[in-house]
């Protein structure tokens, strides 16, 4: 079943080759607004495989007592992250990524953690509505 | 992130000489040896791989000139020095590295960490670039490598290493210095070629960083990516997105036509379609 739609859509894809070359346009046409782009697609992707390193860091035993240790509520931490900015979804990532080097870096991804959570308690940032 | 090439010889031995005798985990390499993949030959040596011995710390233009030459891309190591070596850290970083074999007209393609991965690739005649840890997690001496063959009764693994063309090591002593780089391995390729062992996912994320640099080289990937996986829905929307700006609107709506049959409930493809429609519906209009 697969194969043959696969065999009749690149057939169609073919014949529309044929078809439509007199209408290709040499330049690149822009896309129209609300069109969803392939940069946008990669970008969606990137967020929910960095939702899941951080999810996946959250689970952890050791990050867990560490939490706990700094009054940290884990579950708070938890459904917080979903509220994180793509740039701070991106930080965090990037440090928890860096842990199998290092394990000093657990130090900085919690402490990064900390400081998201805390300047929201200041005021100076918005990201956990919850606080 | 940066990655100094080890060079000590005598520091790496007395690494490796303690690492044996710590007995240290190894258990993809366990797995496989235990039940390897079916289809995989016992036996493989990329012989026609080349060869850039490497100079000082800079283990990373050596290891990606050597990739990139395999695909036809004539570029010495020190041609890339000035794209992926920082002095200063001795080293160079993963992300360069990938961006580079993009600014070659190559793609990147990060291949899943295991060594089924990585065996399958070069059985399948494509060496794999491989970041290695050839310390200790936390007295850590950074190297690329490529991976050009394997050998599963002896349970070895041939790479081009350093200063050393055909560098044999025990595939567990491998996993281990893979392991503490975070098994990261890289296979570079022309537009419209596809690794074995990568997913839908991995592979367009690859392409929509290709099409970055190269949207007139793109072509090539969309298709034959949404050849291998015709259901997916990102590959279909990638590829229509390129038809469209290549101004091929007619084909680039056929594609989504074609996917909203398999997916019907895939919204984005529906929300194009309709902006696509309405494009044709107006140069059409007199």
């Amino acid at each position: 079943m697969k194969m043959n739609a696969a065999r009749s859509s690149s057939a169609w894809l073919l014949i529309l080759v044929f078809v439509t070359g007199v209408v290709v346009q040499p330049s690149a046409l822009a896309a129209p607004e609300g069109m969803v782009t392939t940069q946008q697609l990669m970008h969606d992707l990137q967020v929910s495989s960095q939702r899941d390193t951080i999810a996946g860091f959250l689970i952890r035993e050791d990050v867990q007592s560490q939490l706990n240790a700094r009054g940290v509520d884990v579950a708070d931490a938890q459904a917080r992250v979903a509220a994180l900015s793509s740039a701070e979804l991106a930080t965090l990532a990037a440090q928890i990524d860096e842990l199998p080097a290092g394990e000093g870096l657990l130090e900085t991804a919690l402490f990064l953690l900390v400081i998201f959570m805390l300047l929201d308690i200041a005021g100076v940032t918005d990201i956990f509505p919850g606080i | 992130m940066q990655q100094a090439c080890a060079r000590h010889r005598a520091l790496l031995l007395l690494v490796l000489a303690a690492l044996l005798s710590a007995c240290v985990a190894a258990p993809q390499t366990q797995r496989l040896l235990e039940t390897p993949p079916p289809n995989l030959a016992a036996d493989t040596h990329l012989a026609f791989v080349p060869f850039f011995p490497q100079e000082l710390y800079q283990c990373g233009p050596a290891a990606l000139a050597t990739v990139l030459n395999t695909v036809s891309v004539r570029v010495s190591p020190e041609e890339l020095v000035s794209q992926v070596y920082i002095p200063a850290r001795q080293g160079s970083l993963q992300v360069e590295m990938l961006a580079a074999a993009r600014r070659s007209e190559r793609l990147a393609h990060v291949i899943p960490g295991t060594l089924d991965a990585v065996l399958g690739e070069v059985a399948a005649e494509r060496p794999v670039l491989v970041m290695q840890n050839l310390g200790l997690r936390h007295l850590p001496q950074w190297h690329y490598a490529v991976v050009v063959g394997y050998n599963l009764d002896r349970a070895e693994l041939t790479l081009r290493s350093g200063t050393i063309r055909d560098y044999v090591v025990p595939m567990a002593v491998f996993e281990r210095t893979w392991a503490r780089a975070g098994h990261w391995a890289v296979v570079v390729l022309p537009s419209g070629e596809i690794p074995v062992s990568v997913s839908a996912t991995d592979y367009f994320v690859a392409v929509a960083e290709f099409e970055l640099l190269h949207p007139q080289l793109t072509g090539a990937a969309w298709r034959e990516g949404l050849t291998r996986w015709p259901g997916s829905e990102i590959l279909a929307m990638g590829m229509s997105n390129w038809l469209f700006r290549a101004g091929r609107v007619h084909e680039s709506a056929v594609v989504l036509e074609n996917l909203l049959v398999q997916r019907p409930g895939y919204q984005p493809a529906r929300q194009n379609l309709t902006l696509i429609r309405q494009v044709l519906a107006d140069s059409e209009a007199p």
